[in-house]
C-alpha cells in the first residue's frame, strides 16, 4: 500500500485512491480459506493491465495509475491486489480506482483456486458435565 | 513428428484436463477451432462443460468464433471465466 501510495505522489495530484483487495477468511464446503492460489496467462494478462491503465489515463485523466496483482499463494489477510488512480481532484480519481478494478476482475486472464483448511468438528459436551443437564 | 500445436488450459480447465499444456496433434492442414474444442472434449469429457463457458485464444488474440483455423505450430488457450481480484 505505501508503495503504491508512492507510485501515485505527484504536483498537483490532489486526488489520491487505492483499492487494496485482500484475501478473506471465508467459508467453505471443506472448511475456512486459509490462501488463494493465483494463475494467469501471463503474456496476455500484462497486455491488459497496461491497456487498463491507458484507458484510465485517457477516460479519467488519471495522471498515475497503479494495477498490481499477485500471483501465487497469497495467505488469508494479505493483499492480492491494488488498483489506484491519482488526479487533479477526487472524483476522477474515485472513478478511476473503480473502473481500473472491476475491469481488472472481468477482463484480465487470472483465475484464483481457494485452498482450504478443514473446519474443527464441534466437540460434544459431555453428558451430565456442565451445561444443562436433561430433567 | 506428428503436426501440432500447443493447447494451454487454465484453471478450471487444467483441473479438468489433469494438465497445463497439451501437445496436441493435428492434420497438416490444420483444422476449424470448433474441430479442435469437439476433439480435446471428446478426449477430456470433464473438460466438455468447462469450454462451454470459456473464451478461446489463437496465438494471443481472442476468438470471436469457432471458424478460424488452427494450424501446426499454433497456440490455443482454454480461458474458463475470470476471477482475479
Amino acid at each position: 500500500m505505501a508503495q503504491a501510495v508512492r507510485e501515485l505522489e505527484g504536483p498537483g495530484l490532489g486526488g489520491v485512491v487505492v483499492f487494496a483487495g485482500r484475501v478473506r477468511p471465508d467459508r467453505t464446503r471443506s472448511g475456512r480459506v486459509e490462501r488463494l492460489d493465483y494463475e494467469a496467462h501471463r503474456a496476455l494478462a500484462v497486455a491488459a493491465l497496461r491497456e487498463l491503465e491507458t484507458i484510465a489515463r485517457r477516460r479519467y485523466g488519471a495522471e498515475r495509475v497503479v494495477l498490481w496483482h499477485r500471483l501465487g499463494a497469497v495467505p488469508v489477510d494479505e493483499v492480492s491486489v491494488i488498483a489506484g488512480a491519482a488526479t487533479g481532484h477526487r472524483a476522477a480519481a474515485f472513478d478511476a480506482a473503480r473502473y481500473l478494478i472491476e475491469q481488472l476482475k472481468a477482463t484480465v486472464p487470472i483465475w484464483k483456486g481457494e485452498r482450504s483448511r478443514p473446519s474443527r468438528p464441534r466437540r460434544r459436551r459431555p453428558v451430565g458435565r456442565g451445561g444443562r443437564s436433561a430433567g | 513428428m506428428s503436426a501440432r500445436v500447443t493447447v494451454l488450459l487454465f484453471a478450471t480447465a487444467r483441473q479438468a484436463a489433469g494438465t497445463g499444456r497439451l501437445r496436441w496433434p493435428v492434420p497438416p492442414a490444420g483444422l476449424s477451432a470448433r474441430s479442435l474444442v469437439r476433439s480435446l472434449g471428446e478426449r477430456f469429457p470433464k473438460l466438455e462443460p468447462v469450454m462451454r463457458t470459456s473464451r478461446f485464444v489463437l496465438n494471443g488474440s481472442y476468438l470471436t468464433g469457432l471458424a478460424r483455423r488452427v494450424r501446426p505450430g499454433d497456440e490455443f488457450a482454454v480461458h474458463p471465466p475470470y476471477g482475479g481480484g
